[in-house]
């Protein structure tokens, strides 16, 4: 995990279109704590090719966060293994950026100072600080450079964290429910800002989420999860030209395809949270 | 910090920079007031207390002295300098017990927030000791560092040591997991640079709290510090005034003490809330 060495050409996928992530047969068990173990995720095989926008959906506890925490190197399979581009995981990466559902923006730094944090060791000073006054000014915050970001709301933090994470050019950028916490509007306004960036540069993204409505407009390629034990239910490619509007019909067609796969998910976990006498 | 806000509401022009410094200066004159009105009230009721209980019980000087002798008394010593001269010899005992706390605290507080072994080990340690007062200290601070200033600091740095290493370990602790994983993912290759660029930042508000807490405590020690075999000092004037039955004297002492513990905790709220 040499960090010295910019991201080269030398790493880019073969053209053979190897996929930028293979994830094969990938198990993971946890100890509950109580003596027992709980199964978060059975046997799932996905693979991601170089530039695809991935939304995985499925109801909560599916192992959604759990297979997204894997692929930034926090946690490893029980069995199986994650190759990203031909490599396993070895731990946490910059070329597998993150960004998360309450940000994580370092609360004693400017919001500049945010942005460069990750380009500290790949860029001069004012080479880090031009790089993160072009992505501030991408996601419409460069007047902000200089606030501490307990000054911003909520959807104004995210769009640094976006800067940041991809100011710093990683291979992949895993996205935990980013939108999550923020209100319709907010959501929509970054969700936009996301796609207009992503298309400009065709970064491989996996993008967590509960919203289908969120998965359809965003993804290229949307995969819903089983209930626990967490496993591929429905892998669909969504074809849609961009910008797509949430009233086309093909759009609703789509959605509505998704949520029939989800429904019959949601009712297992349902009953399983019945059967067990308790919820989450 | 907050400034271009209220500027920015303002035509540009001439007049733009007069009117924000005008601005900021009632603020902030604004904020002092407010902030001091109430010590100034609760110094005036304390008066009005005092004053009639002298007038109701009558009671000889040396047992109570009235607010007016001992406002005499204050500011005879205030100009002499003799106040000034034992409130700096005081400051000064206070911070270098401090800063050994800091120096020793801060990296123990670190070494246990980040060492489960080291915490099994220190941990039952400090707590044995921490119920212990300061003033337990006194008889064996006088047989290991004799009746000179090593002494006096000795106990200072026993009232000061335990808030720093506490609040440093309640600090690195409590460093929001997700801000580690966000570190990792834009560099932070290893557990030291890590710790250097998130962890510590991310406590330094705690640790902060503790340094202030302890500055209180280490100066409230100071009576005890300064108790024994001291011919300077705060606690000296209080003692000096005690023996020669001055008990103005010793209300003076009391009340410097008082005054300059609140202007010090002042100080460093600022600034902690530069910091922060």
């Amino acid at each position: 995990m040499d960090m010295s060495q910019p991201p080269g050409e030398a790493h880019r996928p073969d053209a053979d279109g190897r996929a930028a992530i293979e994830i094969s047969r990938v198990s993971k068990q946890f100890h509950d704590g109580e003596g027992g173990v709980v199964e978060a995720i059975r046997s799932t095989s996905l693979d991601i090719a170089e530039g695809d926008f991935v939304a995985i959906v499925g109801p909560s506890g599916c192992g959604k966060s759990t297979l997204l925490n894997m692929l930034g190197g926090f946690d490893s399979p029980s069995s199986g293994q994650i190759l990203v581009d031909g490599k396993a995981i070895a731990g946490p990466d910059i070329q597998r950026g993150m960004v998360f559902q309450d940000y994580a923006l370092f609360p004693w730094l400017s919001v500049l100072d945010n942005v460069t944090f990750g380009l500290k060791k790949s860029h001069s000073r004012s080479e880090a600080r031009d790089e993160a006054m072009k992505w501030l000014e991408l996601v419409g915050l460069k007047d902000f450079a200089r606030k501490q970001p307990k000054h911003l709301s909520g959807g104004m933090k995210q769009r640094v964290a976006i800067a940041r994470t991809f100011a710093t050019d990683p291979r992949v950028i895993l996205m935990d429910e980013p939108f999550g916490a923020l209100d319709a509007l907010t959501r929509r306004f970054l969700q936009q800002q996301l796609l207009k960036i992503w298309r400009e540069h065709r970064k491989t993204v996996v993008f967590i989420t509960h919203s289908v409505q969120e998965a359809v407009y965003l993804a290229n390629r949307v995969v819903i999860m089983t209930a626990r034990p967490g496993r591929i239910k429905l892998d669909e490619k969504i074809e849609l030209a961009h910008p797509r509007k949430v009233t086309d019909p093909a759009f609703r067609d789509t959605e509505a395809r998704i949520f029939e796969a989800l429904d019959e998910e949601l009712a297992k976990t349902f009953s399983l949270e019945t059967s067990d006498g308790h919820a989450d | 910090m907050p400034d271009d806000t209220k500027a920015s509401a303002l035509p540009a022009g001439e007049g733009t920079l007069v009117s924000t410094a005008r601005d900021r200066a009632t603020k902030a004159s604004k904020g002092t007031a407010s902030a001091v009105a109430p010590y100034l009230f609760a110094l005036f009721a304390v008066g009005v207390i005092w004053q009639v209980a002298i007038a109701v019980l009558d009671p000889p000087s040396t047992i109570l002295p009235s607010p007016v002798s001992v406002a005499g008394t204050f500011f005879e010593e205030l100009f002499s300098g003799e106040l000034i001269v034992n409130a700096a010899v005081s400051l000064t005992r206070v911070t270098s017990a401090w800063l050994i706390s800091a120096l020793i605290g801060i990296p123990l507080g670190v070494l246990i927030a980040r060492s489960r072994a080291a915490e099994r080990l220190i941990d039952p340690i400090i707590e044995l000791f921490r119920p212990i007062s300061p003033l337990a200290w006194i008889p064996l601070a006088i047989l290991w560092f004799g009746i000179g200033e090593a002494g006096k600091v000795f106990i200072i740095f026993i009232a000061t040591f335990f808030p720093i290493v506490l609040n440093t370990v309640d600090g690195i602790k409590r460093v929001d997991p997700v801000l580690l994983r966000a570190g990792q993912v834009l560099g932070c290759t290893n557990q030291v640079e890590l710790f250097l660029r998130v962890m510590l930042p991310a406590a330094i508000p705690s640790i902060l709290v503790g340094l202030r807490v302890s500055f209180g405590t280490g100066w409230a020690a100071i009576i005890a510090a300064e108790l024994v075999a001291a011919n300077s000092g705060l606690g000296y004037l209080i003692a000096d005034g005690m023996e020669i039955l001055r008990s103005d004297l010793v209300m003076v002492g009391m009340i410097a003490i008082g005054i300059i513990g609140v202007l010090v905790d002042a100080i460093f709220k600022l600034v902690a809330n530069r910091v922060g």
